[in-house]
């Protein structure tokens, strides 16, 4: 008799104050109460069983017992399974927590809402053996995997000779339900893409499990609608917000028409024109694609191994190509910078001084007379300016932790400069852009108004002067950070490996946008601001 | 302790032992004690060993055999029913050895009286050995006999799990029965395997120990059963009338379809799949003709004359029937069903049963607080029909007036006190038996919306019931071990089917009527003839409890299915199974067979759908017997997954659409 142990019963025993139990009863006490409980278990199952249920319940017990005229256990009688907890320090105790419950709490509680009532609902598992794909029935990737044993089966039986019935492929016939589903979403996405009724369409195409068959009209539906409508602007935006929510979807398998879907996703990140309005807020558009396809490479990226490489390649050619417009590389940019730091690294800081050499003409007020032009250039400067930075910070935060971060107050008073000098470079930018860093720097730290102008800090050897020349106490904490960076080679190395060396490349960067990357540069404060 | 009385029966013992010199010494120290009066070392003898004396006195008295026997067969035919069938095999050695130590001490009137008391318990397995046994009337016999000789030569062997094997062992020490300690001693010999008990199926391996045969085994499943239709069924009429209606030529027929098909679009909505397949019949009306005058003479099983009064179909049902028979789909392994899947919503896990009525216009569930909900699907779709036109044609006036009262699409009966385990429809629907825990059986008129009797006969909780394809009479399966026979006329059951050794979960009705299947805890699936009440057939082969049957419309097989998942095809003439159809991975709650017997439904715990192919493999199956007698698998045609709904109830309406219901279950 194995799984009642003697001392068990011995326990319970002196539990009950029976405390003279002979050991000679202990044994044969045992073995009934397993019996016992055998017994009971048993009759617990058949009731399960006949409850049409696969889990025991405390119900069950209850009946069981009931059915041996033996009183029922009170207390245990709850819809929900009982959770037992490990007792601390034991491996194999076991007990059920009991909660004290107020009495008033319990009184002055409000009413539970009352259970819902059942009722029966219809659907159809399967017309002629087809299950159709509606919500109510799994997803056709269950199917699937349901199907392939059955194959299987198929040729098992084709070895004993026995005649195989064979099925002529099915027509793809889309039930009538489905049909009127695609053409009221289609029609929301064409008309009316501003209302309510497409937010409730757009959940319900990232959520229904039963859209699987529309897949590829979906596909089709957006590759040519983009490609007719280039100039209508909020049209391509709520048929971007339509391939989302499609990507959204766990229940479809989307994967077959990417190659389809592509292109229609990736003109809209970098067309020519997108949108015939002035008001037409497409940096918003393109802004939204690069997300788009930033998702599509990282959750497809593993499937289709070319399908980042071929994305960023097509990217890289709207921004290196001169002859193309602002815009265009502005999506580039964007679409470049969402497929993260690493992209950015690879592909633009290395040509980043060149384009910037390209870029210059176009914001000046002097090379181009062009109010519109001059303004979308500086929109590309400053996507690039964020890609480059956010590039930059994410490099520098993987540095081990850099020690004494400045005082805040200092830090707020820099952040306000950084924000003025932005805003004067705006104002002012031929003095900006013309003019050496050291002369910035100068300007910077003026403004601060806390450190004396430093002039020595012009050569490559900026850095070290700036440190001979600036104590912790100034308000330079940005150049300071970089210091450290410097004091710390070995971590660099690490962090830049392959890469062009930091010490080129942070001037550089500091020659190309000035002080205004220095937020990018993180600190504790930093990651906070960021 | 009385003195007296031991050395008594010490002095007999060596009296009979013929140890006279030690009587002799025994009679003098007995002297020599009484007269050194209170000194005696008897005096302070063991009360144990005392009463271990006392009871090895008894030993020779024949009576104890008798009594002995009976308490163990009733302490293991009480005992666990996971245990019970290797502690049952233990009383068959007993029994006949008892009755041959018997015989063998010359107590041949006793022996007979033994014999003739237990042979009962076996004659179902060894009835042949019995024969053989009974023969056995004088010690020389036994020597004479080769079979009783062997069997006093050699120990049987008996394979028997650990803890039936310390539950035996605690029984015997307990009861103290010397007399059956010693002949399990003497003749048995005991195979202890860790672990679970074997399997009921191995019970054949343990027979043939014996000696005897395969056939000796299934000597009840060599009783005659008449597996035939009934005669003059409405299958019948229709074959005569569809064959005057071709020779009567073509002209009558279109008309008839014109109306037929008026009709129908007014069935509504619910047939409307099979509608669709009904019209392709139409276009080739010869042809249909014909297949189905050809399934007609396939299926011509020999008829029977039913051994019960069966009630009279009214007219118009009769014509309904027929009607639905002139339209049923045929469905086979290419041209499988529709299926309309009734999901229970918010019950709280509450439903213990579903049931379809035939035409599955009515869905009937039982719940675990005593209520039965019976929902009209028609009532349901008509509703929502209406408020779709509401919408586009504005129909307000039918729209107000089939609204329901109170929120409720449902009608409540209750009356039961315990959960509710069963429900069945009658063949026409208008009214529903259930069967609860608290041991009745309702009648309930689905017209009325009332209880109209309550039937109390079983002692425990009632778990199955189902009424006969005639209607009328109803079969009830009980924890009690009994399966019952009943008419609704009547307050007490017209037949008691007692001989399941544990809890008879399921019942179900052969086609014509004759006979009742009940399936077990105790693993085996047995056939009643209800006329005499008597056992027919005994199917062993399921290794876990059966939850379902289902019985082929032509009478010829029919299909049990376990708690494992395991689904065994039988052929009710041979009671051989004709082939197990695994792929369910749990409980099979539901099997049913399409109107014409080429496909099986099974619903199971595992929330799927399977639809298996009877027609072909049965038709390979006997081919195949034939020339070599190999097993062939039946084949599942289709699995169809609900979305996490067990499937409660299958049901194929007459015109071949399954129904299926289940209850959302939440998703763990």
């Amino acid at each position: 008799m194995s799984i009642v142990p003697k001392e068990t019963i011995e326990v319970i025993a002196q539990s009950i104050g029976i405390t003279n139990l002979s050991p000679d009863v202990l044994p044969a006490l045992a073995a009934d109460v397993e019996y016992r409980i055998r017994e009971i278990m048993q009759e617990a199952i058949k009731c399960m069983r006949h409850s049409r249920r696969t889990t025991l319940t405390t119900d069950d017990v209850d009946s069981a017992l009931g059915l041996r005229n033996v009183e029922p256990i009170y207390g245990f009688a709850s819809g929900d399974p009982l959770r037992f907890k490990r007792a601390a320090g034991h491996k194999d105790l076991f007990y059920i927590e009991e909660k004290d419950v107020e009495f008033k709490e319990v009184i002055e509680a409000p009413l539970p809402k009352a259970p819902l009532d059942t009722a029966v609902v219809t659907h159809w598992l399967a017309i002629e053996g087809v299950q159709p794909a509606i919500p109510e029935n799994p997803p056709p990737e269950a199917l699937q995997m349901l199907s392939l044993p059955s194959d299987n089966r198929k040729t098992e039986v084709k070895e004993d000779g026995v005649p195989v019935d064979i099925k002529l492929p099915i027509k793809h016939v889309l039930s009538r339900e489905l049909q009127l589903y695609f053409e009221k979403i289609t029609e929301l996405t064409v008309s009316r893409s501003e209302s309510g009724l497409f937010k409730a369409a757009l959940s319900s195409l990232a959520t229904d499990s039963g859209i699987h068959p529309l897949v590829p009209y979906f596909t089709f539906f957006v590759a040519d609608e983009v490609s007719r409508n280039l100039n209508n602007y909020s049209l391509l935006y709520a048929l971007m917000r339509l391939v989302w929510s499609l990507l959204q979807n766990p229940h479809i398998h989307i994967e077959p028409y990417l190659h389809q879907l592509m292109p229609s996703v990736m003109t809209c990140l970098v067309a020519k024109r997108l949108g015939n309005k002035l008001s037409d807020n497409h940096w918003y558009l393109r802004n939204f694609t690069a997300n788009l396809v930033a998702s599509i490479c990282k959750r497809f990226g593993h499937v289709y191994h070319n399908l980042q490489p071929r994305v960023t390649k097509t990217l890289l050619h709207a921004f290196l190509d001169p002859s193309k417009a602002l815009p265009q590389h502005y999506g580039a940019i964007q679409g470049l910078a969402s497929l993260g730091p690493n992209v950015v690294r690879m592909l633009v800081l290395p040509n980043l001084e060149p384009y910037l050499q390209l870029l210059e003409p176009e914001m000046q007020l002097e090379t181009q007379k062009n109010e519109m032009k001059r303004h979308e250039a500086w929109i590309v400067y400053g996507a690039l300016m964020r890609a480059v930075g956010m590039c930059m910070y994410d490099r520098l935060k993987m540095l081990p932790s850099l020690p004494s971060p400045p005082p805040r107050a200092v830090w707020k008073s820099n952040a306000k400069v950084v924000t003025t000098v932005s805003n004067k470079r705006k104002a002012s930018m031929d003095n900006m852009t013309n003019q050496p860093p050291l002369k910035k720097l100068a300007t910077d730290s003026s403004m601060g108004g806390t450190t004396p102008p430093n002039i020595g800090a012009v050569d490559p050897n900026l850095q070290s002067s700036t440190n001979n020349n600036m104590p912790g106490s100034s308000g330079r904490k940005e150049i300071l950070g970089g210091q450290r960076l410097l004091k710390t080679p070995a971590a660099l190395d690490q962090a830049w490996k392959d890469d062009v060396d930091p010490r080129r490349v942070l001037p550089l960067l500091r020659k190309c946008f000035g002080d205004s990357m220095l937020p990018f540069f993180p600190t504790p404060e930093a990651s906070l601001f960021l | 302790m009385d003195q007296e009385e031991i050395d008594k029966v010490v002095l007999a013992y060596l009296d009979k032992r013929g140890f006279k010199q030690a009587g002799f010494a025994f009679q003098q120290e007995k002297q020599q004690n009484s007269k050194g009066s209170n000194t005696s070392s008897t005096a302070q003898i063991d009360p144990d060993i005392a009463k271990q004396i006392l009871a090895f006195s008894e030993v020779d008295s024949p009576a104890q055999y008798q009594e002995g026997y009976g308490k163990l067969r009733s302490w293991a035919y009480s005992s666990l029913d996971q245990y019970q069938h290797e502690l049952v095999r233990v009383l068959y050695p007993v029994f006949v050895h008892g009755f041959m130590d018997l015989v063998a001490k010359g107590h041949i009137q006793e022996a007979r009286s033994f014999f003739n008391s237990f042979r009962g318990d076996h004659d179902v397995i060894h009835s042949r050995d019995l024969q053989k046994l009974e023969g056995v009337l004088s010690p020389s016999h036994l020597e004479e006999m080769e079979f009783a000789h062997s069997l006093r030569q050699s120990k049987v062997n008996i394979k028997i799990c650990k803890y039936s094997y310390d539950l035996l062992m605690q029984y015997l020490h307990k009861s103290q029965s010397i007399t059956i300690i010693g002949v399990i001693n003497e003749h048995i010999n005991f195979n202890v395997s860790p672990g679970q008990p074997s399997s009921i199926a191995d019970d054949a391996e343990f027979v043939s120990l014996f000696g005897s045969g395969q056939d000796a085994a299934n000597l009840i499943n060599q009783k005659e059963i008449h597996w035939g239709l009934l005669e003059d069924s409405l299958e019948e009429k229709l074959e005569k009338t569809s064959n005057m209606d071709s020779e009567k030529g073509d002209g009558e027929l279109r008309e008839g379809d014109l109306e037929e098909n008026k009709k129908r679009s007014v069935d509504g909505n619910k047939q409307g799949n099979s509608l669709k397949k009904l019209k392709k019949d139409k276009v080739s009306n010869a042809t249909a003709k014909a297949s189905r005058a050809d399934n007609v003479t396939v299926s011509g099983a020999p008829r029977v004359k039913p051994e019960l009064p069966l009630p009279v179909i009214p007219i118009e049902v009769e014509h309904s029937i027929l009607e639905d028979l002139r339209n049923r789909v045929q469905l086979n392994s290419t041209a499988l069903p529709s299926i309309s899947f009734y999901t229970f919503i918010n019950t709280h896990n509450g439903l213990n049963c579903a049931s379809i009525s035939n035409d599955g216009s009515l869905l009937a569930g039982g719940f675990s607080d005593s209520s039965l909900k019976v929902w009209d699907m028609a009532k349901l779709g008509q509703q929502s029909q209406n408020s779709l036109q509401g919408e586009s044609e504005l129909t307000p006036n039918q729209n107000m007036s089939s609204s329901n009262v109170g929120g409720k699409s449902y009608t409540l009966f209750r009356g039961h006190a315990g959960p509710v385990h069963s429900a069945t429809f009658s063949p026409f629907g208008d009214f529903l038996l259930s069967s609860s825990s608290d041991s009745t059986i309702r009648l309930w008129s689905t017209k009325l919306n009332t209880n109209l009797v309550c039937y109390k006969g079983h002692n425990y909780p009632v778990w199955d019931v189902q009424f006969s394809p005639m209607g009328h009479y109803f079969a009830s399966a009980s924890h009690d071990r009994t399966a019952r026979i009943w008419s609704v006329d009547r307050i007490q059951p017209l037949r008691i089917m007692a001989g399941h050794l544990s809890d008879v979960d399921c019942v179900q009705w052969h086609a014509n009527c004759n006979y009742v299947a009940t399936g077990s805890s105790d693993k085996t699936v047995r056939l009643w003839d209800v006329q005499s009440g008597e056992c027919v057939r005994i199917f062993i082969g399921h290794r876990s409890m059966i939850l379902s049957l289902a019985m082929s419309p032509d009478g010829r097989y029919m299909a049990s299915g376990d708690e494992d998942g395991t689904i065994m095809m039988w052929d009710l003439a041979t009671g051989r199974c004709i082939s197990p159809l695994v792929g369910h991975s749990s409980c099979i709650w539901s099997l049913s067979f399409s109107c014409e017997g080429s496909l099986l439904a099974s619903g199971s715990a595992d929330c799927t759908v399977k639809i298996w192919d009877v027609a072909t493999s049965s038709k390979v199956s006997k081919a195949e017997e034939n020339k070599s007698g190999s097993v062939n698998r039946l084949r599942s045609l289709k699995t169809l997954p609900t979305k996490s709904t067990p499937v409660y109830a299958l049901k194929f309406s007459p015109r071949n659409l399954l129904f299926a219901a289940g209850a959302l279950s939440k998703q763990p």
